[in-house]
């Protein structure tokens, strides 16, 4: 009796992973862009996170901001790329990502541009050894994220 | 014949607890993250300092006078059906849960408010560097469910005052106002000293900076 239960869970379990396993991999590409761009942007607000708490600290260890101050400016320079055609909404992914992205190519561009000079100038600031001018610039940093986010993301509710 | 019910702390801690929620609440909603900081360190204070007046208060403020068991409580609930004036002296058995349940989500909430980070990683509580960015993550969300919990918890303690003032026709927003209410037969309860409420203040005070400026001084 327990065996047989037990065979039938088993067929049951097998059952459900060959219809679930190829609707996972049919994912689409566009879903799939949109679910690396949520792993970026995670990236983007720990290494933010990072810098922030480490200026918080009364002595900030200038190799920590260093080694911050790189990793976001290189994620800044990618951060066109991770909105491919059809990575929107239409992809049926969970996103927060505003369809007016892909129709405001160019604003979108623009306001990418825009945090790629601030993340650049903390680049060099940080790597100058200029740790308070680093800590003034964090604020243009925030300034950048916003002015994308309330015009090309979804507010958080 | 009026008798003094509550204590002047517990009642400023209670006003000053409600200014703090609907400060807290608008600050969120209109994204004055420095204001929310100050209004959610004014009520972690707070908290802590009612939590050790519910040990060391006067007699109506302490946990050991409202908490009853499941016997108490369920006989109390029978009665809640009579018209007849309340006379518990201080909180029911049934305001006793709400006290506790209020009080716990208000510490949830404000442990949550500590660690939490912003979806950008820019605003965030004062121990968030003790968590990952993703923990943070939690923390924030577990602060907005919370939220959810204390708003159905307030409106459930402003439904039972209602039902109390039109029901059974006892004003309890009055005694929490003016810390004196009239009984059946004069009650002559026990009071801290002020010594006691500056002490515990003080106390109060320095743990919240303590905890505010990230567990440093």
């Amino acid at each position: 009796m327990a065996m047989a239960r037990g065979l039938w869970m088993g067929v049951a379990l097998a059952a459900g992973l060959s219809i679930a396993a190829p609707m996972a991999l049919a994912q689409s590409a566009g879903a799939k862009a949109a679910a690396a761009r949520h792993e970026n942007f995670k990236q983007v607000g720990g290494t933010f996170k990072a810098i922030r708490d480490e200026f918080a600290k009364g002595s900030p260890d200038k190799a920590v901001i260093q080694a911050n101050a790189m990793k976001l400016n290189g994620l800044a320079g990618k951060l066109p790329t991770w909105f491919p055609a059809g990575s929107g909404p239409e992809s049926g992914a969970k996103t927060d990502a505003k369809p007016e992205i892909w129709a405001d190519r160019a604003g979108f561009a623009a306001a990418a541009k825009g945090l790629q000079t601030e993340t650049g100038k903390f680049q060099q600031l940080a790597m100058a050894g200029d740790l308070d001018g680093a800590k003034a610039q964090v604020r243009n940093l925030g300034g950048a994220c916003k002015t994308c986010h309330d015009k090309f993301r979804v507010p958080e509710k | 014949m009026k008798s003094r019910l509550w204590d002047g702390p517990t009642r400023v801690v209670h006003w000053a607890l409600v200014a703090c929620l609907g400060l807290s609440w608008w600050t969120a909603e209109t994204d004055h993250l420095e204001w929310h900081r100050w209004s959610g360190y004014s009520a972690l204070g707070l908290l802590i300092f009612r939590i050790v007046w519910g040990f060391a208060g006067s007699a109506t403020s302490r946990f050991s006078h409202f908490l009853k068991g499941p016997a108490t409580t369920a006989a109390y609930v029978g009665t809640l059906g009579s018209r007849e004036t309340s006379q518990a002296v201080g909180h029911n058995p049934l305001g006793a849960l709400s006290v506790v349940a209020i009080l716990l989500s208000l510490v949830v909430q404000v442990s949550a408010g500590l660690f939490a980070v912003d979806v950008d990683g820019f605003e965030s509580g004062p121990l968030s560097y003790l968590v990952s960015f993703d923990q943070g993550r939690l923390a924030s969300k577990i602060h907005s469910i919370s939220f959810t919990i204390l708003q159905i918890l307030a409106a459930l303690h402003v439904v039972a005052i209602v039902f109390y003032l039109i029901w059974k026709r006892t004003n309890l927003i009055g005694p929490m106002i003016t810390g004196r209410r009239a009984f059946a037969t004069e009650q002559t309860l026990a009071f801290a000293s002020w010594k006691r409420v500056v002490l515990v203040a003080v106390v109060a005070f320095i743990a919240m900076a303590w905890i505010s400026k990230g567990l440093k001084f």
